[in-house]
């Protein structure tokens, strides 16, 4: 365990005055900010009107004792992730157990052992850290109502297999375009290309979580899960593509170029989570599913198709969407041929 | 010797040792203040019946006696406290003055420990 844990702004909450000095010194020596509570009503006032990286609580309390403190902090969105570390004798470990379960991150046994408390609050002020983290970067990449839903739901983050929808869609000839026009309008390009495309993700739920140059992958299904992923992937696309087309209308009128975009969709089983560095770090997929929709994306060109599907995704969706039969096509990447259908565009779904 | 007995002395010396002098002074006054007040409210809570009042402020005593090595207090604070958990205070008047008159000789204790150098 490291010994410079980064200082947190913690609070500590027990009704003995003593336990408080003795906490609040160990915690001042460790080189942390505390402010106390003498009771759990006490505790949530300070709550109301401070932040706080970690919260020590004491389990009886008079007033408002621990289990109530921990009820109303899974009550509040805002609360809900400050790690809460127990304080109790070494008797109450019923009472530890049942703290744990109504949300407690961890516990430590009156007379607090120094070495113990520096341990705890570390790990608990990095596990408060990286939960920061991810919900900066869900807000990120998911608009406002995503991230709302995914903190409602609870994060289910860590790698796991999903079944999702996974999207890639590019502009058509983009190099091209870039070189006939300056540099800032390419850019000013992109970025409404880029506010468009986000509108009608997000809009059917979907998250975008890569983008790269002209490009992006989106995933339907994960983080947040939707029951009818491939359905809401092609609404999205067509949405894309209507968008797209009234951008093309704004531009024709002000004499700038046109742009094309293909989109490429698959859907089945991906491997889901966060990957990447503790300083950087996406939410993302791997696996076929994904191949194949970069895949049939790349194929779009060469099918002259703006939405091309792939077979699990057509299976999935309502009869309200029409679809043609391209029939089986050999995409690079693939050993055998797969049946590819294309979504046409205009449709109204 | 005496003091030995009372008050814990390694968990006493460690404490000075990790808090500084200074604080741990502070501390002992603190405690000796706030356990005699603690008390105090004991007796008002066996006055009152109030048998949950009673099992928390005993669970107090309990857990900063443990903190400064007071290792006796904190186990009769402990029978106290289980006394309050069973609703029926009709045996506590007694083992609340034999914590009362052990709180007084860990005070003692803590007094002559606090003004040694």
């Amino acid at each position: 365990m490291s010994h410079n844990t980064s200082p947190g702004r913690l609070l500590v909450v027990d009704d003995n005055k003593v336990n408080r000095l003795l906490l609040g010194r160990g915690l001042e020596q460790q080189g942390h900010r505390v402010a106390f509570a003498e009771n759990g009503r006490q505790a949530l006032d300070m709550l109301a009107h401070n932040n706080f990286d970690l919260i020590l609580l004491d389990i009886q309390m008079p007033e408002m004792d621990g289990y109530q403190v921990l009820e109303k902090l899974q009550e509040k969105l805002e609360w809900r992730d400050i790690p809460v570390i127990v304080t109790s004798a070494l008797e109450e470990l019923d009472s530890v157990v049942r703290c744990i379960e109504m949300g407690a991150e961890d516990y430590l046994t009156k007379p607090v052992n120094p070495v113990l408390l520096r341990a705890r609050i570390g790990a608990g002020l990095e596990k408060k850290r990286l939960r920061d983290q991810q919900r900066e970067l869900v807000r990120r990449f998911a608009t406002a109502e995503v991230a709302q839903d995914l903190e409602e739901s609870g994060f289910a983050l860590g790698g796991r297999f999903v079944e999702a929808t996974v999207m890639f869609s590019d502009i058509r000839g983009f190099t091209t375009l870039a070189e006939a026009q300056s540099p800032a309008d390419t850019i000013d390009l992109l970025n409404t290309y880029y506010t468009l495309m986000f509108e009608a993700i997000s809009g059917q739920g979907g998250v975008v979580n890569q983008m790269v140059g002209d490009g992006l992958m989106a995933i339907f299904g994960a983080p947040l899960l939707l029951p009818r992923h491939a359905e809401q992937a092609v609404r999205a696309a067509l949405e894309m593509i209507e968008m797209i087309d009234l951008f093309n209308l704004d531009q024709a009128a002000t004499s700038r170029p046109l742009i094309h975009i293909g989109i490429g969709i698959a859907s089945g089983t991906v491997i889901a989570g966060y990957t990447g560095t503790q300083r950087r770090a996406t939410y993302t997929c791997v696996g076929d599913t994904v191949n194949l929709a970069a895949r049939l994306e790349a194929y779009t060109k060469i099918a002259g198709q703006s939405i091309l599907i792939d077979e699990s995704t057509r299976q999935s969706l309502s009869a309200a969407i029409q679809t043609s039969d391209l029939g089986l096509a050999q995409v690079t990447g693939k050993v055998q041929e797969v049946r590819i259908y294309a979504v046409p565009t205009g449709q109204k779904a | 010797m005496q003091a030995q007995l009372v008050i814990d002395p390694r968990t006493y010396r460690q404490l000075k040792e990790q808090m500084g002098a200074d604080f741990v002074r502070e501390l002992v006054e603190t405690y000796c203040h706030e356990t005699g007040r603690l008390i105090e409210q004991l007796y008002q809570a066996l006055a009152a019946h109030d048998s949950a009042a009673f099992a928390r402020l005993a669970h107090s005593i309990k857990s900063s006696s443990a903190s400064l090595g007071a290792l006796n207090l904190s186990q009769q604070a402990r029978q106290l406290e289980l006394t309050g958990q069973t609703n029926d205070l009709s045996e506590a008047g007694p083992q609340l003055e034999r914590l009362s008159s052990g709180f007084l000789k860990v005070k003692r204790c803590l007094e002559e420990l606090r003004d040694e150098p």
